[in-house]
């Protein structure tokens, strides 16, 4: 269906290589996952099928990319629209309509089909998304995962033979998120639809995928089936590398694989369960009888919460459940109907100027929101002159969380883990005794993201600051947070240290958790701990 | 070499029908001057339409060639924005965003797209705003000729002598709006018995003189605020919107090279 021979690429105004020799097939009915490290080449490989590299963006293509024997070189992407769909890696920048319906229908407008033809098909995406409750909704309104699933319908009613998505789950909760997998999985079994997948949160897409195309950073490509390129690949998810520490020689890829070859470790005998009570410092927030309403909508009903100094707490829930509210509610972005909230003395939404950089920290879920500068270096330099740094410092801070970051680079030039990582190093120069991002994860690769749990975790543990985060990622929460916050429909359902929440929620319990179920393990680095003190 | 599309740029025959439509319109505009006859209602009529006309040609001719998608993406963009700050200003006298919208996009991406801009802009502003009658295609063609002119623009001079020319253009435009549509508005407007009336077949120098006055009647209320607005606006922001708008036409990689090659070694 898709072949790549001999494919190398370079962008206009660049001298290296995006992707060296290439030589991939893909047949028919397949789903390809392909993984690397941020600003590997994902994107460029996926848009190489359609032909959008080059004929939109410029470069030298050597090689040739053929989708069902068209050649790119001689179609244009407007001419692969009826056999390709791509989903981009933010559905929202993809929408040209405002309601739901109207999203789906007009791709096939595009393509001049004909009216019934056309009802029919949006009910059938409808139903094989399950939009219908949505139909007549405004997307504007959606939740991240909605959208993902509207977007994903708007590029399947033109009935293509191959679906290429960008990063599809990665602004899902994990419930979302395997439903957005299963009807993809679906799609491939019972359509014999071809897909290819970029994802960086390989735990939930890898039990999916046929083959595993690995770029690393120097453009080159490892072709093989998951089993292959996982167990030699730094990139890996969470249970790879519990078998491999565990020093198994095959490895699983999913919670069942894993299980069986792991019982001997599970029926050892336990140390007396882990001690985790929750670190009490000054309390730094405080919440009472929180309500926030839009509209109609009861985003927080009476909510109420303390958190301390030296705490990461994660907070967890569906796609729409409150956590936003919640967050912006306490960094005093937006407007509380009834209740009081308390950050060290004050009323969030008085704090002004510096007086708020220094207590309160906020990313946005986008964090361009953020970021007015021309460029890297000038928003680097405002940071240092606002908080009275040496030249450089946030800059610095920077190249240690994210290295490689050319100073001249617009800020919207740079990918998402890379803006987040600028964001937050403007955030964390002036030093705010609470931080508070919500969605960091988006985008972020493995490498960075343990990076940024070595951060958060110092910021917390070294300064005695508080972190808050809204994230979907649990293996992320299992790894770094010491307490959990889970909201649903506005209201708190469960608070607690993170191993009791995670392990009493089976769709919110990380991989570990789940192979090595009842032991109370979250992660790889328990589960050698608690071994080594085995007898 | 093969590239990337390019924003759009007009065809020689386009070019043509453009300028045949354009002294069309011009015709439209300064008829009142030397008109000789008896049938004044049905010659302003036929004006009417046949500026009208001349309107759709252009566009009907602009949309035969190839127009690729970022170009008509960035005119639907701006041209929705332009027809979106357009209502801002319509109670308020010669508040009026869209120029200085158009005259840097125009600026940025040339003098074809600056035409284009203009046309559209105008045209979707007056849906918006029910701002549809006689005088419609008279607008429409003195905002293309505005955002062609910018389009024209020596592209060498940038930094704040870029802003002090864009400023001197702003004025210019503004200036030449008001004479424009006060040209399509004042046979018609005033009645026959004012001093200022437009006079049918009178002497030139004498309806010229006329006009000149009724244009600095309706100039101090329009024109002029209009000019001071687009330049206040030139001068505050124009230099991270021209940037952004730079920004964008880097983005959208127009006439990037595109090579396709065997083997890289």
């Amino acid at each position: 269906m898709i072949k790549f021979s001999h494919v190398s690429l370079i962008y206009p105004n660049s001298t290296t290589t995006v992707l060296e020799d290439l030589n991939l097939t893909i047949d028919e009915g397949e789903l390809v996952l392909v993984i690397g490290p941020t600003g590997s080449g994902k994107s460029s490989l996926l848009r190489l099928i359609n032909g959008l590299v080059p004929h939109h963006t410029g470069g030298i293509l050597a090689g040739d990319v053929s989708v069902n024997g068209t050649s790119t070189q001689i179609a244009k992407p407007g001419a692969m629209a009826h056999l390709i769909g791509i989903v981009g890696q933010n559905p929202a920048n993809g929408f040209v309509a405002d309601t739901v319906e109207e999203e789906l229908a007009f791709g096939m407008e595009v393509l001049n089909l004909p009216n019934d033809v056309m009802r029919k098909r949006v009910e059938e995406v409808l139903d094989l998304l399950s939009l219908a409750p949505l139909r007549n909704r405004s997307i504007a309104t959606l939740s991240g995962g909605e959208q993902q699933r509207v977007a994903i319908g708007a590029a399947l009613v033109t009935h293509p033979k191959v679906l290429v998505l960008d990063e599809p789950t990665s602004a899902l909760d994990p419930i979302a998120a395997e439903e957005v997998l299963s009807i993809l999985h679906r799609l491939v079994h019972d359509l014999g639809l071809t897909v290819v997948i970029a994802e960086h949160k390989l735990e939930r897409v890898i039990q999916f995928a046929d083959r595993i195309v690995h770029i690393n950073g120097a453009g080159i490509a490892n072709i093989g089936t998951p089993e292959e390129i996982l167990m030699n690949s730094p990139i890996a998810p969470p249970i790879v590398h519990l078998a491999k520490a565990l020093g198994l020689k095959e490895i699983g890829l999913t919670v069942r694989e894993m299980r069986r070859m792991t019982t001997a470790f599970r029926e050892m005998p336990t140390q007396e369960q882990r001690n985790d009570e929750i670190k009490t410092g000054n309390p730094v927030i405080s919440i009472e009888n929180l309500n926030v309403n839009y509209g109609d909508k009861t985003a927080l009903n009476k909510v109420s919460s303390t958190i301390h100094e030296g705490e990461i707490v994660a907070v967890m829930g569906r796609n729409g459940a409150g956590k936003s509210s919640l967050l912006k509610a306490i960094a005093g972005v937006s407007p509380v109907q009834s209740g009081e909230i308390q950050v060290l003395g004050n009323n969030p939404s008085d704090l002004q100027g510096k007086a708020r950089r220094q207590r309160i920290g906020f990313i946005p879920q986008e964090p361009s929101d953020l970021l007015y500068g021309q460029s890297v270096q000038i928003e680097c330099d405002q940071a240092d002159r606002d908080n009275e740094l040496a030249t450089g410092t946030t800059f610095s801070v920077l190249e240690q969380l994210v290295p490689g970051i050319s100073g001249t680079t617009h800020p919207r030039d740079l990918s998402e883990g890379q803006r987040l990582g600028l964001a937050l190093s403007v955030v964390v120069s002036s030093n705010p005794t609470i931080l508070i991002l919500d969605e960091p994860t988006r985008g972020l690769d493995y490498e960075a993201k343990s990076q940024l749990t070595r951060i958060l975790i110092q910021f917390a543990a070294t300064f005695g600051k508080a972190v808050l985060l809204a994230t979907h990622d649990v293996e992320l929460v299992a790894e770094l947070a010491t307490r959990v916050i889970f909201v649903a429909d506005g209201d708190i359902v469960a608070d607690g240290s993170t191993l009791d929440v995670l392990l009493s929620s089976p769709a919110f319990a990380p991989q570990v958790a789940k192979v090595m179920s009842p032991q109370p393990w979250l992660s790889v680095k328990d589960v050698v701990a608690a071994i080594k003190e085995m007898p | 070499m093969k590239t990337t599309s390019n924003v759009i740029t007009f065809s020689r025959p386009t070019a043509f029908v453009l300028l045949v439509a354009s002294l069309f319109s011009a015709a439209g505009f300064l008829w009142p001057f030397f008109y000789v006859g008896q049938n004044l209602p049905q010659t302003q009529l036929f004006f009417w339409i046949a500026v009208a006309f001349s309107c759709v040609v252009v566009v009907l001719q602009v949309s035969s060639q190839q127009l690729d998608a970022k170009s008509i993406a960035l005119l639907g963009v701006l041209s929705a924005l332009i027809a979106a700050l357009r209502p801002l200003g319509a109670g308020a006298v010669g508040i009026e965003p869209m120029w200085f919208i158009l005259i840097l996009s125009a600026r940025v991406f040339g003098s074809s797209f600056g035409f284009l801009l203009g046309m559209i802009s105008m045209f979707v502003s007056a849906l918006l705003t029910g701002g549809i009658g006689p005088w419609l295609g008279y607008q429409v063609f003195a905002a293309a000729w505005i955002g062609l002119i910018a389009g024209f623009l020596p592209k060498a001079i940038r930094e704040n002598r870029e802003i002090v020319m864009l400023i001197v253009y702003a004025i210019f435009s503004a200036q030449v709006f008001g004479i424009l549509m006060d040209l399509q508005f004042w046979p018609w407007a005033l009645g026959s018995s004012t001093q200022l009336s437009y006079l049918p077949n009178g002497d030139l120098a004498e309806n010229l003189s006329r006009f000149i006055t009724f244009h600095f009647a309706t100039a101090l209320a329009w024109d002029i605020p209009r000019a001071v607005f687009t330049s206040a606006l030139i001068i505050f922001s124009g230099k991270p919107v021209l940037s952004a708008l730079r920004r964008t036409h880097t983005r959208a990689a127009f006439i990037a090279p595109i090579n396709f090659i065997e083997r890289v070694k």
